[in-house]
């Protein structure tokens, strides 16, 4: 109202309240340029440069990396195995940490505090330290394995390491707090109240469920899986640890590039084609969430 | 009773933990097509007997019979029926008309028969044409009305409104008040709504029942309830007025400190102590009125509202206050000396007080 009676001393405190925020963002906009674009320039250049061992050589500009990559059926497969890896994480992890979440939410508990921190403690560990953890659980010699042995259920050993399984077990329990927080924020317009009025209209509990709480959560599930898929699809310690070698996901294979082969060049390559599925990805899911939300 | 189509029958809720119980023993009924209003401070349980009512919350005893049928173990899905949320509880991810149309969805009506009804409705309520609009997209009034076109288009046993009147802006409220009365009368459904607001349940319910502490203090019409208030908390709650205490010398007579003896109607033994109350619209300069009550004092305080004149008038060592018309000749000055006078009938017995 008052900028309508004085537009002139309106638009300067616009203005004014503009420089303000741009003053505020400078900081974050300083680190971000130093720390992740300028970097990003880097490897977009170096994903362009001839191969040399360990090293980078500026000047010449050639696809040859890239034409490695696309013509090689293998990085065909890993690239295949990586969006496996990250779909079949992302749904159970989405599908354990619903629950969790929902129950989070909506219990009145005065606990909820306490059990919130709980979820998302394992995040206080490092995700090394928990796929060891999982290599414990999991191995030849694991708690699984000699406890089927012991009780002669099985007579040899189960692999349930070195290979895709392992890893993604073990990343969908390391990646499950991020997805309870994810929905924790997305359950917003999740209301009690919305509950009790679907069942005084004469919904009972599966279709207050089906009807009422799973469309209004469905947003906060969506963030849930792309912060999860996104997560999956970029690791690269647990699927190397747990996969022992034999599980080749585009992180692990950018990793083997950078620090043993020492292609540097192949290593950007492959690490901008993992850039590339990551932002269709996220299209994707804006376009899905503006689906819901209208 | 038994032919009374809603029976609240001695219902009781204690929460577990809590000391006392958050409605206590309360029973009341409504003959079809009523409306009746829940009115109390809040925290006086009204709100939990609504909600007990439409089953979202479990009674710790006593029955809610609907057509003489104990309704109180039946599942709120299968209750049949409707209530308006305070915050209107509408669902955000539907459009108006899904909204309304949810819960002929729940009960198996034909697609057909749903849009015509959900057409209707939407009439009923003036929303005529906004069936495709989302939810946000509704003012306030408009929301409200959409709850409400949603909680009677599954054709309810009974219409519960919690509060109804709280959300909207005061012009809005007023008309707010004229549509759920005239609705309710057009779909003749019978009703129960809460309210802490004392103007909003004279004005909208054909009943109070007026609640204090969890307990009924008393049920009856508007004008029963404001011109015969049976306990101090009802007559205290609902308008102003000037409460006395005084001891019973004779049958209609009370005797109180500092003040000539008062002549009141109503039954008292001899002896007791009483608690009176006089309405201050009900005081008249005494002039020649010929009421045998009255009470000189000095005027302390005057505030002029246009089509009356409130004063407080310091008589006997307490504060009287009084509404006078202001077309009531010659008006007292501030710090000028006044008579004030009141009928027998206008001195309500408002309760015993303990000896």
């Amino acid at each position: 109202m008052s900028a309508a009676a004085l537009p002139a001393a309106g638009a300067s405190s616009a203005n004014a309240s503009r420089g303000v925020l741009l003053m505020l963002l400078l900081p974050g906009l300083v680190a971000l340029v130093i720390t992740f674009l300028l970097p990003l320039i880097w490897l977009f250049r170096a994903s362009f440069a001839s191969s040399t061992m360990g090293a980078f050589s500026g000047g010449d500009w050639t696809v040859q990396s890239y034409s490695a990559v696309l013509f090689d059926p293998f990085y065909w497969r890993v690239a295949w195995n990586t969006l496996v890896l990250g779909f079949n994480v992302a749904i159970f992890a989405v599908i354990l940490s619903y629950p969790i979440a929902l129950f989070l939410v909506r219990t009145e508990s005065r606990f909820r505090g306490v059990l919130t921190a709980l979820a998302v403690a394992p995040l206080l560990t490092s995700s090394v330290v928990r796929t060891y953890g999982w290599m414990v659980i999991l191995g030849d010699r694991g708690v699984i394995n000699s406890t089927l042995q012991s009780l002669s259920l099985t007579g040899g050993v189960i692999r349930l390491t070195n290979n895709s399984f392992g890893a993604t077990v073990a990343l969908i329990e390391i990646l499950m707090p991020y997805a309870i927080l994810a929905m924790l924020s997305g359950f917003g317009r999740l209301n009690p109240q919305l509950e009790e009025a679907a069942a005084m209209l004469g919904a009972n509990r599966v279709k207050v469920f089906t009807r009422i709480i799973l469309p209004l959560s469905a947003p906060g599930v969506l963030t849930a899986a792309l912060l999860v898929f996104v997560l999956a699809i970029s690791s690269f310690v647990t699927p190397r640890l747990m996969g022992g070698g034999r599980v080749f996901v585009l992180g692990t294979e950018v990793f083997n590039e950078a620090t043993v082969t020492l292609n540097w060049p192949l290593a950007a390559a492959l690490s901008v084609m993992l850039l590339i599925l990551f932002s269709s990805i996220i299209l994707l899911y804006q376009r899905a969430l503006r689906a819901l939300e209208t | 009773m038994a032919d009374h189509h809603v029976v609240i029958d001695n219902l009781v809720k204690t929460y577990p933990g809590a000391q006392k119980p958050s409605v206590d023993h309360v029973s009341f009924s409504l003959p079809r097509g009523e409306m009746l209003a829940l009115l109390g401070p809040s925290g006086c349980g009204k709100t939990t007997i609504l909600r007990m009512i439409a089953g979202l919350i479990a009674p710790t005893s006593g029955a809610i019979r609907l057509e003489g049928r104990d309704v109180s173990s039946i599942a709120v899905y299968k209750r049949n029926l409707g209530m308006v949320f305070q915050a209107y509880a509408l669902f955000p991810h539907m459009t108006v008309a899904q909204n309304v149309s949810f819960g002929l969805e729940m009960r198996k009506v034909s697609r057909a028969e749903r849009e015509e009804r959900v057409r209707k409705a939407l009439d009923l309520v003036k929303l005529t044409g906004l069936g495709d609009r989302k939810v946000n997209q509704l003012s306030g009034g408009q929301q409200q009305r959409a709850a409400i076109a949603r909680s009677l288009v599954i054709e309810p046993e009974l219409l519960l409104l919690d509060e109804p009147l709280s959300n909207l802006d005061a012009k809005l409220r007023d008309e707010m008040r004229d549509e759920i009365r005239d609705i309710q009368a057009r779909t003749g459904v019978t009703a129960i709504f809460v309210t802490h607001d004392q103007d909003e349940a004279l004005s909208m319910a054909d009943r109070l029942a007026v609640m204090s502490a969890g307990r009924l203090e008393q049920v009856g019409t508007p004008r029963e309830i404001f011109d015969r208030p049976q306990t101090e908390f009802v007559a205290s709650f609902i308008g102003a007025g000037t409460f006395f205490e005084g001891r019973v010398a004779e049958p209609g007579l009370a005797v109180v400190e500092g003040l000539k003896p008062l002549r009141f109607v109503g039954e008292a033994p001899v002896g007791s102590m009483v608690k009176l109350m006089i309405r201050p619209h009900r005081l008249v300069l005494a002039g020649s009125s010929g009421l045998p009550n009255s009470f000189t004092g000095t005027v302390e305080h005057i505030v002029y509202r246009g089509q009356m004149l409130t004063l407080n008038v310091r008589c006997g060592g307490r504060l009287l206050q009084a509404d006078l018309p202001t077309h009531a000749g010659v008006l007292p000055e501030k710090g000028s000396e006044v008579t004030l006078a009141v009928a027998p009938q206008d001195v309500t017995l408002v309760g015993q007080v303990a000896p």
